[in-house]
Order: C-alpha cells, then sequence, then structure tokens
C-alpha cells in the first residue's frame, strides 16, 4: 500500500463546507464584538456631547 | 397511574450508572500525561488511586446488576440527575487527596463546579496548584460541557416539556443507547475542533503578550478548554486578568460565545447551511439580550462614573456581560469590586443575564435563549390574538434549523421551565441571606450557581458555611439540568419511599 | 518541609524590614476607590511576568488576592522565581500608584511601580511522592485490573457478557 501524496487544496475542497462554518461562526462573534464596541463608543460620545 | 417502583428499574438505571463509571474512571488518567510532562511524580499515585477505585466499584456494579429491562425516559432522566452527582463523588477525589482543597466537601464542590461548567471554586491557591490538578480541573469542565450537550439532544429532549430541544437530524424513535452513542461522536469532534482552534489562538496570544512558550502553551489549552466549555475555571487566581490584554480578552469573547451556540446551530453550520447564522431564531436572541444587556451595563457604569473611556467600558461592562450571559465566569474585574463598587442596579442586571443564560443544547446554563423566544414569541401572540376577531386564527413560529410552529405544548414547557429557574433563584436567595449576606449579593451568587456561570460576589471562598455549600452544590445540578431531571428523581425517591420497591 | 523554611524566611525579613506599612492586597481591591490614584505599598509573591517591551507585568499575590504590577523591564528580570506548584516566587516589594481603574491599561485595576524590590529570593520546592500513597496506588491498580478481567471472565462463562464495543448500542 503506497502512501497518498496529501494535496492541501484537496483536503480543502472536500472540508469546504467544515471551514467555512468555522470562520463564519467566528466572523458571527467578531459582528458581536464590533457592535459592542460601536456601543460603548456611542456612550461615551453621547455622554460627552454639550 | 403511575406505577410503583420495581428492583429492576433500580437495576437498570445503576447498570448504566457503572457502565458510564467506566469512561470516568478512563478521564481520571488524562492529568497522568500531564504530571509526566511537568514530572510531578508524587501527584501521579492519586489519580491512579481515584482511576483503581472507580474501575473496581463500577466493574462490580456492571456484575451484579445486568438487567434485560430496557431504557425508558423515566430510567433516562434519572441517569441524567444521578450520573453528574455519581461523576462528582468520584472525580473528587484526587482533589482532595492531593490537598489541593480544604476538605472533602469542598471537592465535591469544585467536581461539580468542573462537571456543570459552573466555574465557582473552592481552591484556596489556585497560583500553587500542580500542573496536573489545575489541568484536570479544565478538563472536567470541557467533557461536563460535552456531556450537558449529550443529556440535553439525547435525553432531556425526549420530555414533552422540552421538546424543543430534540435534535433536528436524528431519528427520534431510536432508542436512547445507541442514540447517545452516535451523538456523542459528532459532539466530541464539533467540540475538539472549536477547543484546538482556541488554544491555538490563545497559545499565540499569550507568546504574544510576553508569556514565556510553555506558560503560553498550557494556559492556552486550560483556557481554551474553559471558554469552549464556558466553564470559567482558570489557571491562575486573577483569572483573564492574569495577562492584562485586550487580545486575550477579545479571543476568550470569541470561544464562550461559540461554546455559548446551540450545538444543532453548529452541525447546520459546519455542514452547509451557513445561512443558519441569519436565520436562527435562538442566534437572534441570543445577539438582542446581549447587546442589550451592554448598552444598560455599560450606560450604568459610565454614569455612575467608575468608567469614562470606550475602551474602558469595552474591556470591563461588554466582556463581564459576555462572560455573564454565555454562563461563562470569566472576570476583568475583582469580585470584591463588584459587590463593593458597582452599582447594584449593574448587579441586578447581571443577575438577570445570567438566569437567561446561553442558547440551548450549548456548554452553557440557564433559561435559554429559545425559550426566551418562545416566551417572548408567546406573549406577541397572546397580544395579537385579544386583537383580533374571535374567528381568526393567529399562529407564530421560529427557526431553529427548521421553520417550527409555536404551540401551546411548546410554550407551556418554556414558561414552565422559566418558572422553575425563578424558583430556585428565590430559594438561593433566601437561603444565602439567612447565611448573613445582603441581597444584591445573595442574588448576584445564587444566579450564578443556578445559572453554571460561575461569576462570584466574593461569597463562595472556602471559608463558606457547609451547610451553603451543599445548597449551591444542588443549586448547581438543579441549573445544569434544568431541573426537570433532578424532580424526576425527587419523584422516584419520594415513589419508592411511598409504596416501597416491588421484586 | 522547604516550603515551610521559606515561608519563615519570609516571614523573619518581613519582621526585619522597617516598619513601613503595607496595604494588603484585599484592602487596595474592597476600597479601590479609596486608594485610587494614592501611592501604596505592596507586598506579595511574585506568580506570573510577562514581558512588554520596556516594560512589564508582574503579577504578586499576597495570601488572598494576586494584583497586577505595571514595571520597568529591568525590574521584573531582577526576579529570579515565579511561584508555582514546585517554586516559591521571590517576595517583592513594590511603592507606586494604585489605580482602581487604569486608563492606560483598558480599566485594569494595578500598580504602577516607582519603586520595585525584591525582598526575598524565591527557590524550589521539593514534592517527594507519599510513600502511603504509592503503595495504595500500586496494590489498588492491581486489584483494578484483576476486578475487570476476573468478573468479565465470569460473565463471559455465564453467557452473559455482550462483545465491546457493541456493549454500548
Amino acid at each position: 500500500m503506497g502512501l497518498r501524496k496529501f494535496s492541501l487544496i484537496n483536503f480543502l475542497k472536500k472540508n469546504f463546507n467544515f471551514i467555512a462554518g468555522i470562520f463564519s461562526e467566528i466572523g458571527l462573534t467578531l459582528l458581536i464584538i464590533a457592535v459592542a464596541m460601536l456601543i460603548c463608543l456611542l456612550l461615551v460620545f453621547i455622554k460627552s456631547a454639550p | 397511574m403511575i406505577p410503583a417502583l420495581e428492583r429492576e428499574d433500580l437495576k437498570v438505571i445503576g447498570f448504566n450508572l457503572c457502565k458510564f463509571g467506566n469512561i470516568v474512571g478512563f478521564l481520571l488518567l488524562v492529568p497522568i500525561i500531564v504530571a509526566v510532562i511537568y514530572k510531578e511524580f508524587d501527584i501521579i499515585p492519586h489519580f491512579l488511586i481515584a482511576s483503581s477505585i472507580t474501575f473496581i466499584l463500577c466493574n462490580v456494579g456492571i456484575h451484579f446488576l445486568q438487567t434485560k429491562k430496557e431504557m425508558e425516559l423515566k430510567h433516562a432522566l434519572c441517569f441524567a440527575a444521578l450520573v453528574w452527582i455519581f461523576s462528582m463523588l468520584l472525580a473528587a477525589l484526587p482533589l482532595w487527596s492531593t490537598g489541593s482543597v480544604n476538605s472533602y466537601l469542598d471537592a465535591n464542590f469544585d467536581a461539580m463546579s468542573g462537571f456543570t461548567t459552573t466555574g465557582l471554586t473552592l481552591v484556596p491557591d489556585i497560583d500553587h496548584l500542580p500542573y496536573s490538578v489545575n489541568f484536570y480541573r479544565h478538563f472536567l469542565q470541557f467533557v461536563g460541557g460535552i456531556g450537558i450537550i449529550v443529556v440535553s439532544l439525547t435525553i432531556l429532549a425526549r420530555s414533552e416539556i422540552s421538546s424543543v430541544l430534540a435534535f433536528r437530524g436524528e431519528a427520534r424513535d431510536m432508542g436512547i443507547r445507541p442514540n447517545v452513542v452516535r451523538t456523542s461522536r459528532v459532539i466530541l469532534g464539533i467540540a475538539i475542533t472549536f477547543m484546538v482552534v482556541g488554544a491555538v489562538l490563545f497559545t499565540i496570544a499569550g507568546i504574544k503578550e510576553g508569556a514565556d512558550v510553555g506558560t503560553s502553551i498550557f494556559d492556552g489549552l486550560n483556557y481554551s478548554m474553559s471558554a469552549y466549555g464556558t466553564g470559567g475555571f482558570t489557571p491562575h487566581s486573577q483569572s483573564v486578568l492574569f495577562y492584562h490584554s485586550a487580545l486575550y480578552e477579545i479571543i476568550a469573547v470569541i470561544i464562550i460565545l461559540i461554546g455559548a451556540f446551540n450545538f444543532s446551530f453548529h452541525f447546520a453550520v459546519l455542514g452547509g447551511r451557513r445561512r443558519e447564522i441569519f436565520k436562527n431564531t435562538e442566534i437572534r436572541t441570543i445577539f438582542i439580550t446581549l447587546i442589550i444587556s451592554t448598552l444598560i451595563i455599560a450606560g450604568l457604569l459610565l454614569l455612575s462614573g467608575i468608567y469614562s473611556s470606550p475602551d474602558v467600558l469595552f474591556r470591563k461592562a461588554f466582556f463581564q456581560a459576555a462572560s455573564a450571559h454565555t454562563a461563562t465566569g470569566f472576570g476583568t474585574v475583582y469580585p470584591a469590586q463588584i459587590s463593593a463598587v458597582w452599582p447594584g442596579a449593574v448587579l441586578f442586571m447581571m443577575s438577570l443575564i445570567m438566569i437567561l443564560g446561553t442558547c440551548a443544547n450549548s456548554t452553557g446554563g440557564g433559561i435559554k435563549a429559545i425559550r426566551v423566544a418562545v416566551i417572548g414569541k408567546s406573549f406577541i401572540k397572546e397580544i395579537k390574538k385579544a386583537l383580533s376577531p374571535n374567528s381568526a386564527v393567529v399562529t407564530a413560529k421560529f427557526h431553529h434549523i427548521d421553520d417550527v410552529p409555536l404551540t401551546d405544548t411548546i410554550a407551556r414547557g418554556a414558561m414552565l421551565i422559566a418558572l422553575g429557574y425563578v424558583l430556585l433563584l428565590i430559594a438561593g436567595t433566601t437561603i444565602t441571606m439567612l447565611h448573613g449576606y445582603s441581597m444584591p449579593d445573595s442574588m448576584y451568587e445564587t444566579a450564578s450557581a443556578v445559572g453554571n456561570v460561575g461569576l462570584s460576589s466574593g461569597i463562595t471562598t472556602p471559608a463558606m458555611h457547609g451547610l451553603l455549600k451543599a445548597t449551591y452544590i444542588f443549586l448547581l445540578l438543579a441549573g445544569r439540568l434544568e431541573i426537570t431531571a433532578v424532580l424526576v428523581l425527587m419523584g422516584f425517591a419520594i415513589l419508592g419511599l411511598r409504596r416501597g420497591i416491588k421484586k | 518541609m522547604i516550603r515551610k523554611a521559606c515561608f519563615f524566611a519570609v516571614i523573619l525579613v518581613l519582621l526585619m524590614i522597617p516598619p513601613v506599612s503595607a496595604e494588603s492586597g484585599k484592602e487596595l481591591v474592597e476600597n479601590s476607590r479609596h486608594f485610587d490614584n494614592n501611592m501604596v505599598t505592596f507586598r506579595g509573591e511574585v506568580v506570573g511576568i510577562l514581558m512588554r517591551g520596556d516594560y512589564a507585568w508582574v503579577n504578586v499575590l499576597d495570601n488572598e488576592v494576586a494584583i497586577g504590577v505595571w514595571c520597568r523591564a529591568n525590574d521584573a528580570k531582577g526576579v529570579s522565581f515565579v511561584g508555582d506548584y514546585t517554586h516559591i516566587g521571590d517576595t517583592v516589594e513594590v511603592v507606586g500608584i494604585f489605580h482602581f481603574a487604569c486608563l492606560e491599561h483598558g480599566g485594569d485595576l494595578d500598580i504602577h511601580a516607582e519603586n520595585f524590590t525584591v525582598l526575598v529570593s524565591g527557590g524550589a520546592v521539593e514534592r517527594t511522592p507519599n510513600l502511603l500513597a504509592v503503595f495504595l496506588s500500586a496494590v489498588l491498580v492491581a486489584l483494578a485490573i484483576f476486578t475487570v478481567f476476573w468478573l468479565r471472565r465470569l460473565r463471559k462463562e455465564r453467557g452473559e457478557i455482550v462483545p465491546w464495543p457493541m456493549s454500548w448500542t
């Protein structure tokens, strides 16, 4: 039995949904973080407004 | 008519408990690898003793409790409750025998806090714990997080009251045990993936922030297990504050949010259904409640003059809100500061979001976002009904992988569980106050225990009264199992006492 | 034994130090607003060091609470031992400005050190295996292996056993 040559592209193609899913979920959490940052900025801006 | 308890009923539960106990026996051997790496040869015998006792007890149990009776729902619910208690008693052994805690009761508290992914701890000196024991605590949380997903998907979801938790995509008429095995494998795969991603990110961040490589790797692994498990244990007494790093905190928030998402959601998204990110009712609900709570908490802290700059508000208010809402318990503010300095209204808000909790079928606790959404939509449905003509048919639905009609059964189930949590909160707060603590602190601590969060106002310490420790162990378990399984277990016990056990 | 000796050595040195009152970590945290922007003296054991270019974070633990100290990198490099299971960390005395919510550091409660002194050098702690635990573990492991295989054999003979891994399906 010979060793199959590992191809990164084939691996990525085969597991595309899985890898894209991980990035999608991380993206969702970053979106939540970004909105929270915006809220904190807005709150300070509103408080310091004359 | 509820049939009387039979000896075979007890044998089914006992047999399966002992079979599961073998898994605990193997889990107790894993920290030995860490002990060897760090040359903690004095610790290895303690894990061997605990593991051996587990294997002996469980295999004797398996031998004498063999039964042909099939596991039914009532057995499964009792099993779900007892398995945590059984595992706690065994997992507490090495914590106690290594002297990491002051007593066996404290060891049980920490073991239960580990398995229920709470994070409240009675360890007096985390900074000088053996590396293997420190790893073991975080490992318990990772295992506990996976465990509760399995239990909630395969056992709790079978009861009508929690039918909304049913894993879409699995045949519901599959027997309980085959279902558990198949589901466990999938959950384990996804959990390990995210845990590894988290460990890599934390390790890189640790090195970047100035820690040595060894510390970064050890901390990275532990923080990741705790973060994905939304546990709250940390390898240092200062929690995430040890690193004084915005990058570390952001990575922590990413992983704890991922840990807080519904497993069915993970399964769908990782399987290619990425639209679920925008359509899923639970994700929308948790997004809304987290953002609103951040707004309120940050606003209150800003108005009270405690924090005044946006980055400070983000790193304190949002981080603590996220930690509370995802039932994690990581801290960037000392418990004594929260208790003594933060306004009471903030403590109340934090208590509320701790009880609201994370998504269903996740590693987190609380009422769960799906039930919050169901309750909210039920109220809207009732208002629409009242405003519509008598002949009108008012319907409602929510999206959980598929569109699900909001029936009265689902609404009733959600409200009953929510009521159960509120009752636990009231009872726990009252008992804590009876021990001399203030109401805001008592409510905060109880909400943390019932919601399996782990944030503390300073009440949970080794000096806590023994009765309060035992109370909190019960609250951790009841909160973890959404009360149902604990009530069924109590029902079993009462049935047995009243009618005796038939042969 | 060695850990106890180090502990008493620390006590002895602390008793010999001129009586400058040091605030305890618990006091500082519980009354953090009172101490905000004031000069404080804090003593404890080093339990963590994070180098950040010309500066460093040194996490100092005094029995109950660990507080982050922001100091010059050279001061941190003077620390020989960081406390963990097999080491007692250096005991340091920090004199500096206490911040309830440091604006420079994202609102963290910290101390910006003006003076950082290593009072007592730490050391290694020897941890020898408990002979009773070793003996007990050997006996129990042997008993566990025997019990598992003997009972399995008994059940197999009686025809009760279902071959693994089918036993969980």
